[in-house]
C-alpha cells in the first residue's frame, strides 16, 4: 500500500484538513459522511485522498445514515469514521447509542458549531453534553477535547486505537475554529513512531459454528426483558469504570500554590494558556487545568489539583452556557471550592476575556 | 507624474490556489502595494467556496488604507445565515472599474471557476490568474503533486512561490519550498511572479538566492476570524 507520510516533517495544514490525513495515516479503510459545515473539509479532503490509497468513502441520505453505516462498516471489520457537527450530531445519536450498546469501534469527529437546533456554522462549545452523555443510554463514550492540530492529528491516530481496543464508541471533540484555522503541525507515520495500530476484525460472519468452534458473538442493541436489559447495563458500567483510569488524560500547570484554578478544555484552553501566564507575569497566583479527555473526565486530578492549591476559586470558561460547568460539577460533587463562570455561547475565549474575569473575581 | 502613472496599465489579478495556499494574503497585500505606489486599487472579494477565511472581517481596514473593497463587510453578512457565501452584485462588474483589479478567488478548481461569473473575464487581455503555491501545505508538498495541482487548476498564468509554516516559518523552510516551485514553474512553463516572504525575514534572506522578486509580506489573514 503507498504510504500516506514519506517522512515525518512539519506540514501548514487546516484543522479539518488534518483529520483526512490522519485518519489515512491511522489506516481508516473507509469514512461515511454527510455535509455539514464546519466538518466539511473533513469529507473533501477525504474523497480527493481516498482514492490515491485506495481507501473509501459514501456519502450517506443523511446523518442517521453515516453513524448506522459506521455501525456496519465497523462489524465487518472496517476501519471506519464519520464527521459532524450541531444538528448532524443531534442526528447521530442513534447510531452513537447503538455502538454504545453493541460495544462497536466506532469513531466520529465533532467540530462543534453554534446551537440550539441550526444556530451557526461558525464555532461553539455547545456540544459537550450531547457530545459526552448523548443518546438513551448512561454516555458509555471515550470523548477527547483537543486545542491544537497536532493534538487532531495525534487523538485522530489514538481514537481510532481506542475505539478498537476498548470498542466503546470514542470522539473527537474539536469545533469550527479549529476545524478551519491553519497552523503548523507534525506530520508521521504512527508505526514509525512506535505507535501501534490496533488490529481490526470483523465481528459478524465468522468462521466456525456456534457451541463448537466458537462463542456467539452477541451483538445486540434490544432485549425483551428488563433483566436482560439491566445486566448488559451493569456490565458496560463495570466495563467502563475499569477502563476508565487508563484513559483519562488532562493538562496542569501553575497549579501548586494558586489562588485561583482555570478550567478550561479544548480550544478555550489555549486562551486560559496565556491568560494564567500572563496573571502570573502581573503577580497574581493562577493555575491551569485542562480535561483533555471530558469522558472519562479526570475527577480526580482536578479534585488533587484543587487540595493541594488551597486555592479559594475555581474558574470555568467555556463557549457555552454551562454544559462543561454542569459536567465539572457531577464529577467534583462535595468540593468546597468556590466556582465562578465566564460562558461565551457561540463566541471564542481570548485571554484577556479570561484576566479580566479572573481580576472581577478575586 | 501622477499622468505617468494613469498612462502605465493597470494591474489586473486573481489569485487562485490550493485552499489556504495564501490566495487572500498575497492579494491583500499586493493590493495594499499597488495603493502604496499612489495607484487607484479596487479589491474584490470572490471566494464562494469558503467564507470563513476570507477579506471580510477585514474590510474595513483595507478600505480605511485606501482600497476599494468589493465584498460583503461583517454587518452586511449578519442575519444571512449560510447565505452568506454569496457573491456581492458589483463583484460581476468588477473589470469595468477603472484602476487596479485584484481578486481574492475561492479554493481549489471549483474557486477558480468563480472567476466565470465576472463579465469579461474570458476576454479580458489584462487579466492574469496567478496561482499562489505553499510547499508546506501537504496537497502541494511535492514536485509531483505541484505539477499534478496545477495542471487541474485551468487557466494559470503565473505563480507565486508563498510557502511558509505560519509561525514556525524558517529560512530553510522558505528556500526548500521555493526551489522545488521554481523548478515546477520550469517544467509546466509558467513564470514565477514573485517569492512571497513575511516582513520578518527581511533582513535575514539572501535576495541573491533565486533571480526572482522577493515581495515582503505582513501577516493580515490571522486577525480575519469570521
Amino acid at each position: 500500500m503507498l504510504k500516506v507520510v514519506d517522512e515525518t516533517k512539519k506540514a501548514f495544514l487546516t484543522g479539518n484538513e488534518t483529520v483526512a490525513w490522519a485518519a489515512l495515516a491511522a489506516g481508516a479503510d473507509i469514512m461515511f459522511g454527510y455535509p455539514i459545515t464546519p466538518q466539511n473539509e473533513v469529507m473533501h479532503y477525504w474523497t480527493r485522498l481516498a482514492p490515491r490509497y485506495g481507501r473509501d468513502f459514501l456519502q450517506t441520505e443523511d446523518e442517521i445514515s453515516a453513524g448506522f453505516t459506521v455501525c456496519g462498516a465497523v462489524q465487518a471489520g472496517k476501519k471506519a469514521f464519520t464527521a459532524t457537527a450541531g444538528p448532524g450530531n443531534v442526528l447521530m445519536q442513534e447510531p452513537f447509542g447503538m455502538a454504545e450498546a453493541m460495544r462497536l469501534p466506532l469513531f466520529a469527529i465533532i467540530q462543534q458549531r453554534g446551537g440550539p437546533s441550526s444556530g451557526t456554522v461558525v464555532y461553539s462549545q455547545q456540544e459537550v453534553a450531547l457530545t459526552t452523555y448523548g443518546g438513551n443510554g448512561e454516555g458509555y463514550r471515550i470523548v477527547y477535547s483537543t486545542a491544537t492540530h497536532q493534538e487532531i492529528y495525534d487523538y485522530t491516530i489514538k481514537g481510532f486505537n481506542v475505539a478498537w481496543k476498548y470498542r466503546f464508541p470514542t470522539f473527537l471533540l474539536g469545533d469550527g475554529y479549529q476545524a478551519k484555522m491553519r497552523e503548523p503541525l507534525e506530520m508521521y507515520d504512527p508505526e514509525e513512531k512506535g505507535i501501534k495500530l490496533e488490529p481490526t476484525y470483523p465481528l459478524v460472519g465468522l468462521p466456525g459454528k456456534i457451541g463448537e468452534g466458537r462463542e456467539p458473538q452477541h451483538l445486540c442493541n434490544i432485549y425483551s426483558l428488563e433483566e436482560e436489559l439491566y445486566e448488559v447495563v451493569m456490565k458496560l458500567s463495570a466495563d467502563y469504570e475499569r477502563i476508565a483510569p487508563d484513559l483519562v488524560e488532562w493538562q496542569e500547570h501553575s497549579c501548586e500554590d494558586a489562588d485561583i484554578i482555570i478550567l478550561t478544555h479544548g480550544i478555550v484552553s489555549r486562551a486560559a494558556d496565556d491568560a494564567v501566564k500572563a496573571l502570573r507575569a502581573q503577580g497574581i497566583k493562577a493555575g491551569y487545568f485542562r480535561p483533555i479527555t471530558l469522558r472519562p473526565y479526570p475527577s480526580q486530578q482536578l479534585r488533587e489539583a484543587i487540595a493541594k492549591s488551597g486555592a479559594k476559586i475555581l474558574l470555568i470558561a467555556e463557549s457555552s452556557y454551562g454544559q462543561f460547568e454542569r459536567l465539572t460539577k457531577q464529577e467534583i460533587y462535595g468540593e468546597t471550592i468556590k466556582i465562578e463562570h465566564l460562558y461565551m455561547p457561540g463566541v471564542g475565549i481570548v485571554d484577556y476575556d479570561i484576566i479580566n474575569k479572573v481580576k472581577s473575581v478575586l | 507624474m501622477l499622468r505617468t502613472q494613469f498612462n502605465s496599465a493597470r494591474v489586473v489579478e486573481a489569485y487562485v490556489g490550493e485552499y489556504a495556499s495564501g490566495k487572500s494574503e498575497m492579494a491583500i497585500n499586493r493590493a495594499l502595494e499597488l495603493k502604496s505606489q499612489g495607484r487607484q486599487v479596487t479589491l474584490v472579494d470572490l471566494d464562494t467556496v469558503e467564507p470563513f477565511y476570507t477579506l471580510r472581517p477585514l474590510k474595513e481596514l483595507l478600505e480605511q488604507k485606501g482600497l476599494t473593497v468589493i465584498g460583503f463587510s461583517r454587518p452586511e453578512a449578519f442575519g444571512l445565515g449560510e447565505t452568506g457565501a454569496m457573491l456581492t452584485p458589483a463583484a460581476r462588474w468588477a473589470l469595468r472599474r477603472e484602476g487596479d483589479i485584484i481578486f481574492d478567488v475561492g479554493y481549489g478548481v471549483y474557486g477558480a471557476r468563480t472567476l466565470n461569473l465576472v463579465e469579461e473575464a474570458d476576454t479580458s487581455t489584462e487579466l492574469r490568474v496567478i496561482a499562489v503555491l505553499n510547499y508546506s501545505r501537504p496537497m502541494t508538498g511535492s514536485k509531483a503533486r505541484i505539477i499534478e495541482y496545477i495542471k487541474e487548476l485551468g487557466r494559470v498564468d503565473a505563480l507565486v512561490a508563498n510557502t511558509h509554516l505560519g509561525d514556525e516559518t524558517t529560512l530553510e523552510v522558505i528556500e526548500e519550498g521555493t526551489r522545488i516551485i521554481i523548478e515546477c514553474a520550469g517544467e509546466l512553463g509558467i513564470p514565477v511572479d514573485y517569492i512571497a516572504i513575511d516582513k520578518k525575514f527581511a533582513g535575514e534572506w539572501n535576495l541573491e538566492l533565486f533571480a526572482i522578486p522577493v515581495k515582503w509580506i505582513t501577516r493580515y489573514m490571522p486577525a480575519a476570524m469570521w
